[in-house]
């Protein structure tokens, strides 16, 4: 294989990883951010229930930059192309991921009734919104964008914006990421708050669990029957990176199971996927909170690998132009880009999860609700 | 065709959603490190109102931090939203910083922020000054490749534009990092930072000082302060002045618009110019004021070089435009049939396919192909004259830049002097104006930004794409319903910002215990100075 | 044995110093600057918040601090 192919191909890898990690670590504090309002009653349950994130959610947030920032780099025409047709989409994304940030650092800093529930409210938004957009965003790709270039480069969009929020397919996507972010951030509860808060996020964190595992089956049965893309001619891996010579595509029905049927080996990773929202369900139920949270780590492995895998190498098809569809192939960097992108991401990741690992293990340990009143450091 | 509207419109949100992320990212870049020096002397010292310092300080950083990280999050993704041609064009070279930014830095500075700030009860006091450090650390390196991404906007280096992919391509990561306008850029921001978070602490401490609160508190914050501000912004200037020699090497343009040189300059009398009233449209100043023999060495740092001037550098700009409109026609040709003759006829002028792609503005209907033998000159006019930045907004954000620089100089020269001679609060008029001052370190850094980012027009990334190619093709409602929201939003942000700044600053740090002594714990605390141990310590 | 695991730990931040300032003294003398200048700043900074523990109090406001 040439090292050029295998590039793109480690960075499609990568892309996936990425997107897992944004999705576990990020959908982990947005759904507690979500299910704030119902797994705490009064402020100072409240309060515990942000203070068992509160020294993570810094960090986990930077998946979610550091996530745009290597599409940007690694397949640059993607995000060029992706950000700009989904425009209102992102910018209510963008707007509600940013009262994030204020609502955790500003919410506690002052005693008036009004002002936290401002604020609790936002969590809500800010938790529940950007999960949505995210499924959301895998059930457009997954039926294709309407979206052309011209000779320069340039996209065109072809069809509403309105149709990527209210097509029920997105919709249906969109619900499971809200369902597993609240089984992921349900479990992180149990593992770190005392009682009653442990035992409202176990009940929210399992119905999430179920939900999703429902919603998961419904979905591939969906996929396995709408038009997928294929290519019609050969493709040619190593060419150079760009969606305006691109070879024949077809859309055909079912064609996003072509890859499973011509490895059958892949339909271990949705199976993964359901032992992980079923098991994780189970689990908690029994008391093994540590056991949960990896199982519904493992949940978002096997869904957005699943998206994945049905796909590849397409990454973003055009139902108006299917032969300037976006794929692995042509919208990828170059490869002095991805080789560089690769050190750094070798060098730096080992890093990041040693340190990530110390943070979580200096602030290991349940919340203690009581504690939160007395300490002026806590959220 | 490109909508012009829409391209107006998108550069007015990044323009104010920039400069709303810079009103925290100074304070960011330079609390950090002065955290981190209190907490050195915390950590040398063992006396626990450093530790009550780094603390209270802390908190407000925490406040600041938030809005930091918030309106970060739009930027890192406005480049997407808003500007699609640009992103497709150098993605492989710029979004490679960014992205490491995000690997290198900003995990860094994030997950040890955390720490920073739930940690103390938890590390060892060298264990939390090294999470300290790296917070500070981390926050500079972000900083660091921002800036390294934008050197590449205003001087691209390490890429070459590649006619297959229609894209710049990286070619050495060398190149871009170690870019003359990157370096310069990044110590002049981060110091600058420095000056910010100085002022910042400097005020509210001088705040106390003057109601006599807090006075032992007050007046360890204000030497440090006193002392980290007033040499950085020996450095900011210093650096300021590497800055804008790069630019007269680099960029003629700007440092043509800069100080308002309609002419190339005769060295080495050329005044240069304190006060003027230039206008754009004559390519003339009303009036001007200027001071003789300072021009010339202050740029180019020699009495003999000349710097291009405004009407000369456009007649340069000329043939340039000429070559690139074949460049841009041979491109379009290529694209469609790609033949070698095509790729031959672009490769002939493709070091000018900028100004070719700059002229499409004013081609009839942007279309060069459209243009007549009789359209060519007014084309090529209009095309010159866009090639200069607009003059007014640079020369006067310059000057207000630099005269605010300078006035720093010296309200942290008397603030360092009186604080080692601790005669502080006999001299209530300094206190008074580090009080006042507070906001204006920011202020400048904005005006800053202006000077660099107003400066590079008409490109976005300096002579290879201009700006109104590079915007996505959305239509006006999308624009507005965007900014309409990003207003609506980040006004709230402001008012609950600035609210919760006084209301943490008016209160102050942690209050009462400093009144009732106990022996202190710690290796080293051996005069607390009546100083109290908190129970959480 | 420990105070030789310090050494060898300390030596091999030397050289890492050492290494980085003749690599960005050389292609970055910017970065070297801003390197050496940072640290000057925050050690200054600090040196002036020791300097004022021991002030004497004979300096006019000194002991009420």
């Amino acid at each position: 294989m040439e090292l050029y192919v295998a590039l793109k191909v480690i960075w499609a890898f990568l892309l996936g990883v990425l997107l897992t990690g944004l999705a576990v670590m990020v959908g982990m504090d947005m759904g507690v951010g979500t299910m704030l309002r119902f797994v705490g009653r009064s402020d100072l349950e409240r309060r515990a229930a942000l203070n068992a994130i509160g020294p993570h959610w810094d960090g986990n947030q930077v998946w979610f930059v550091l996530g745009g920032g290597a599409i940007f780099a690694a397949f640059p025409t993607l995000y060029a192309t992706s950000f700009s047709t989904f425009y209102v989409v992102m910018i209510l994304l963008l707007f509600s991921m940013i009262l994030r940030p204020l609502a955790f650092e500003y919410r506690s800093k002052v005693d008036a009734s009004r002002w936290r529930a401002t604020w609790d409210w936002a969590f809500l938004v800010s938790g529940a919104v950007p999960m949505f957009v995210f499924g959301a965003a895998f059930g457009n790709v997954l039926q294709g964008v309407g979206f052309h270039f011209t000779w320069d480069g340039q996209y065109f969009q072809d069809e509403s914006f309105i149709w990527y929020l209210l097509n029920p397919f997105a919709i249906l996507c969109g619900l499971m990421s809200v369902a597993l972010s609240l089984y992921q951030g349900g479990t992180m509860l149990v593992m770190r708050t005392e009682q009653p808060i442990a035992a409202r996020a176990e009940r929210i964190a399992v119905a999430g669990g179920r939900i999703a595992a429902l919603l998961f089956a419904i979905g591939g049965i969906w996929v396995s029957l709408m038009k997928g893309f294929v290519f019609t001619a050969p493709v040619d891996p190593a060419m150079a990176a760009t969606p305006l010579h691109g070879p024949a595509v077809a859309r055909q029905a079912g064609a996003w199971l072509g890859n499973f049927h011509a490895h059958p080996a892949l339909w271990a990773i949705p199976a993964a996927g359901f032992l992980g929202m079923i098991a994780g369900s189970l689990a908690l139920r029994a008391g093994f909170a540590v056991l949960g949270w990896w199982l519904g780590a493992l949940a978002w492995v096997g869904t957005i690998f699943t998206v994945g895998v049905a796909m590849f190498p397409f990454l973003m098809p055009s139902t108006t132009a299917p032969a300037q569809s976006l794929t692995v192939w042509n919208a990828s960097g170059s490869a002095y880009n991805l080789t560089w992108m690769l050190v750094f991401a070798l060098i730096f990741t080992p890093a990041i999860i040693a340190y990530t690992g110390w943070a979580f293990r200096v602030m290991r340990g349940r919340v203690k609700t009581d504690s939160i009143a007395h300490d002026e450091h806590s959220y | 065709m490109t909508n012009l509207t829409v391209v107006e419109l998108s550069r007015l949100q990044f323009a104010l959603t920039a400069l709303y992320h810079f009103l925290f990212v100074p304070l960011t870049l330079g609390l950090s490190v002065i955290l981190a020096a209190i907490e050195t002397v915390y950590v040398i010292t063992g006396k626990p109102i450093y530790k009550d310092m780094t603390q209270f300080w802390g908190k407000l950083f925490g406040i600041n931090f938030a809005l930091g990280v918030a309106t970060g999050l739009t930027m890192e993704f406005e480049f997407g939203t808003n500007w699609s041609m640009y992103s497709h064009f150098v993605g492989d070279v710029f979004g490679t910083p960014l992205a490491i930014e995000g690997l290198m830095a900003f995990f860094l500075e994030s997950t040890f922020v955390g720490l920073m700030i739930f940690g103390w009860d938890r590390l060892s006091r060298p264990a939390h000054l090294a999470v300290t450090y790296l917070v500070a650390l981390g926050s500079n390196l972000s900083a660091l490749w921002i800036l390294i991404a934008n050197g590449f906007m205003q001087y691209p280096v390490g890429a070459r534009f590649d006619p297959d992919t229609m894209r710049m391509q990286f070619t050495s990561l060398y190149d871009l990092i170690f870019s003359e306008d990157a370096q310069a850029k990044f110590v002049h921001t981060s110091i600058a930072g420095f000056v910010s978070a100085a002022m910042f602490v400097m005020g509210i401490s001088a705040y106390y000082l003057l109601n006599k609160r807090h006075r032992a508190f007050a007046a360890r914050s204000f030497r440090i302060a006193a002392l980290f501000g007033l040499i950085s912004t020996l450095a900011v200037i210093t650096l300021g002045d590497a800055l804008g020699r790069s630019d007269y090497l680099l960029q003629q343009t700007k440092i043509a618009a800069i100080e308002g040189l309609w002419h190339t300059t005769k060295p080495p009398y050329e005044p240069w110019k304190l006060v003027a009233l230039p206008d754009d449209a004559t390519q003339s100043d009303v009036f001007s004021i200027g001071l003789p023999y300072v021009l010339t060495p202050l740029v180019t740092h020699s009495f003999t070089e000349p710097i291009p001037g405004i009407i000369e550098l456009e007649q340069e700009a000329r043939p340039k435009i000429v070559n690139g409109i074949q460049a841009v026609l041979a491109l379009h040709d290529y694209a469609r049939t790609r033949s070698p003759e095509a790729l031959a006829a672009f490769r002939k002028n493709e070091d000018d396919m900028g100004y070719g792609l700059l002229a499409q503005r004013y081609a009839p209907g942007q279309d060069l192909a459209a243009i007549t033998k009789a359209d060519l000159p007014g084309v090529v006019d209009r095309t010159a004259r866009a090639t200069i930045p607009n003059v007014f907004v640079e020369f006067w954000s310059f000057r207000i830049m630099m005269a605010l620089g300078f006035a720093f100089l010296a309200v942290f020269a008397f603030a360092a002097y009186f604080s080692l001679r601790n005669r502080l609060e006999r001299q209530p008029w300094i206190l008074w104006l580090a009080m006042l001052f507070i906001p204006l370190p920011v202020l400048a850094s904005e005006f800053g930004w202006i000077v660099a980012e107003n400066g590079r027009q008409p490109w976005t990334v300096f002579g290879w794409l201009p700006t109104f190619q590079s915007a996505s093709t959305h239509s006006v409602g999308y624009l507005l319903f965007s900014l309409i929201g990003f207003a609506l939003i980040y006004t709230c942000f402001i008012a609950a910002e600035l609210y919760l700044m006084f209301k943490y600053a008016r209160i102050g740090p942690a209050t009462g215990a400093s009144e009732t002594p106990q022996p202190a714990a710690g290796p080293h605390s051996a005069d607390t100075s009546g100083y109290a141990e908190k129970p959480w310590q | 044995m420990e105070t030789f695991i310090k050494f060898v730990a300390l030596a091999l931040i030397l050289a890492l110093a050492l290494f980085i300032a003749v690599v960005a003294g050389d292609d970055g003398p910017w970065y070297f600057a801003w390197l050496v200048g940072t640290t000057m700043i925050v050690l200054i900074a600090a040196a002036g918040a020791v300097l004022l523990e021991t002030q004497s109090p004979s300096g006019e406001t000194g002991s009420e601090f």
